[in-house]
């Protein structure tokens, strides 16, 4: 279906990401943080990324104002496991930066896995415009 | 003040001495030589010598009721004084008891609520980590049940699984509500009051090789928490001290923001509302750019193992935000650090 990459410092939460987007059929990227996801954004080309915000070496909010940048048609999803400073505060400046949805852990994975579709379907239809 | 003696009739000795003398002068002249010098003529060969003798011991005797007069003057005068320094002591020892007492409960109440907001950050931490973990058994869960027939024992109890993680689900959101909302009265207060109740908790923790500047400007009232403001100058105080290795000079500035400082353009900040600025600033070693993006961050700490929990400015941003305030951080490495923040003012 789409090429996804995924940003997670979990490893626990990656893998099962990871499943749970290829039982979607879905090719997906992994990234354990920012820094190797701009490495990979420099080699593929992902129809989507899904992020989480709090990571070590680069944050999700750094990559994706870095991803907005570069590549600006990119569609991005950020999720983030809450608590800390202020996770709400988080994932709305995520989306202030381009994220297109934000979601806060645990997540319902139906709900994500529908949110991929329509962005995917909508950036299907602004291409084909 | 009580007037001494001595100063209300400083005259008193010298008057009754010059009375006795003179009343001795009188008693020679007109008693012993003109009145009864016949007699004495009769009795005693040596009238001269013992009138002369009379007459001595007479300005003698004047002389030492005055000296007399002036040591009990003195006497009383001192022990006057003395009463009055023992009420004066009493008074300060009072005074002092007081300001100990109040200075004692303010360290608790500082301390309560550094506590309180630990523990807060630190569920909100516990609260991140177990989100994730939650997360996953969730998912993997519900992959594990996809897979099973809906009639099977396997389904039901992987839907158990779930209704055990939605429970867990539940008990996060309290603990973040608990990290997110702690309660915190709000009263107007007097900042330069503030930073100087603060200043005085820490001038016995500042070496003496630290020196410490303050510069205010007139009449700035915030709507806050004293004690939360408390832990904001503790916390960067603190911070400055450890930088400076024990030497170096500490600047505190308040100031009246004007509306048209292009620091609130940069913050996007209403012009209707205004702002104090209060800005602390040390020579100390500075920091880099990695550290100085993530200083305000929850467990980020640059110090040694066991010297800094890392809470202590993720506390102060968190107490910043909630009193709609901003805070700004500049710093370069071997120039110092300053830390400027932003209030909103009170007016009335």
């Amino acid at each position: 279906m789409a090429k996804i990459l995924l940003v997670e410092d979990d490893d626990l939460v990656r893998d099962m990401l990871t499943q749970v987007l290829q039982r979607a059929s879905h090719t997906v990227l992994c990234a354990t943080n920012g820094e190797e996801a701009t490495h990979y954004l420099q080699k593929e080309k992902p129809d989507l990324m899904v992020t989480d915000i709090i990571m070590p070496k680069k944050s999700g909010i750094t990559l994706i104002s870095e991803v907005k940048n570069r590549h600006p048609n990119l569609e991005i999803i950020a999720i983030s496991g809450g608590g800390r400073l202020d996770p709400t505060g988080y994932l709305d400046l995520s989306e202030s930066l381009g994220a297109s949805v934000s979601f806060e852990k645990p997540i319902d994975n139906t709900a994500l896995l529908m949110a991929i579709d329509l962005l995917l379907h909508s950036k299907k239809e602004k291409v084909g415009n | 003040m009580i007037t001494p003696i001595s100063q209300q009739k400083p005259w008193l000795p010298y008057l009754v001495a010059g009375i006795g003398i003179v009343i001795s002068f009188l008693l020679w002249h007109f008693i012993l030589w003109h009145h009864i010098e016949a007699y004495l003529d009769a009795l005693l060969p040596y009238k001269s010598y013992l009138s002369w003798l009379m007459l001595l011991l007479g300005v003698s005797f004047s002389i030492l009721a005055g000296a007399i007069i002036r040591i009990i003057q003195l006497d009383y005068e001192r022990t006057a004084l003395l009463n009055q320094m023992q009420t004066m002591l009493k008074k300060e020892i009072a005074e002092r008891m007081l300001a100990e007492e109040s200075k004692q409960k303010l360290e608790v109440a500082l301390l309560q609520g550094q506590k309180l907001q630990a523990i807060g950050t630190l569920a909100g931490g516990i609260a991140h980590d177990f989100n994730n973990i939650l997360y996953a058994i969730i998912g993997y869960t519900e992959m594990l049940r996809e897979d099973e027939d809906v009639n099977s024992l396997k389904y039901n109890n992987l839907g158990r699984v779930l209704e055990a993680t939605q429970r867990g689900r539940e008990l996060i959101a309290r603990i973040l509500a608990f990290s997110r909302k702690q309660h915190h009265e709000f009263d107007m207060i007097d900042l330069n009051h503030t930073i100087e109740t603060a200043l005085s908790l820490l001038k016995p923790t500042i070496p003496a090789s630290v020196m410490v500047q303050f510069e205010s400007s007139k009449d700035i009232s915030i709507v806050g928490n004293q004690t939360q403001i408390h832990q904001v100058l503790v916390n960067i105080i603190n911070n400055a001290v450890d930088a400076m290795e024990g030497e170096g000079t500490i600047t505190i500035h308040t100031t009246h923001l004007p509306p048209d400082d292009p620091l609130l353009k940069q913050l996007t900040k209403t012009s209707i509302q205004k702002y104090c600025k209060l800005e602390i600033s040390d020579t100390g070693h500075g920091m880099d750019q990695a550290t100085m993006e993530r200083a305000f961050e929850p467990f980020f700490t640059t110090k040694e193992v066991g010297k800094g929990s890392g809470l202590g400015l993720s506390i102060v941003h968190s107490i910043i935000k909630e009193h709609k305030g901003e805070i700004l951080l500049n710093s370069q490495l071997g120039h110092g650090t300053t830390f400027t923040i932003l209030l909103p003012e009170c007016l009335s």
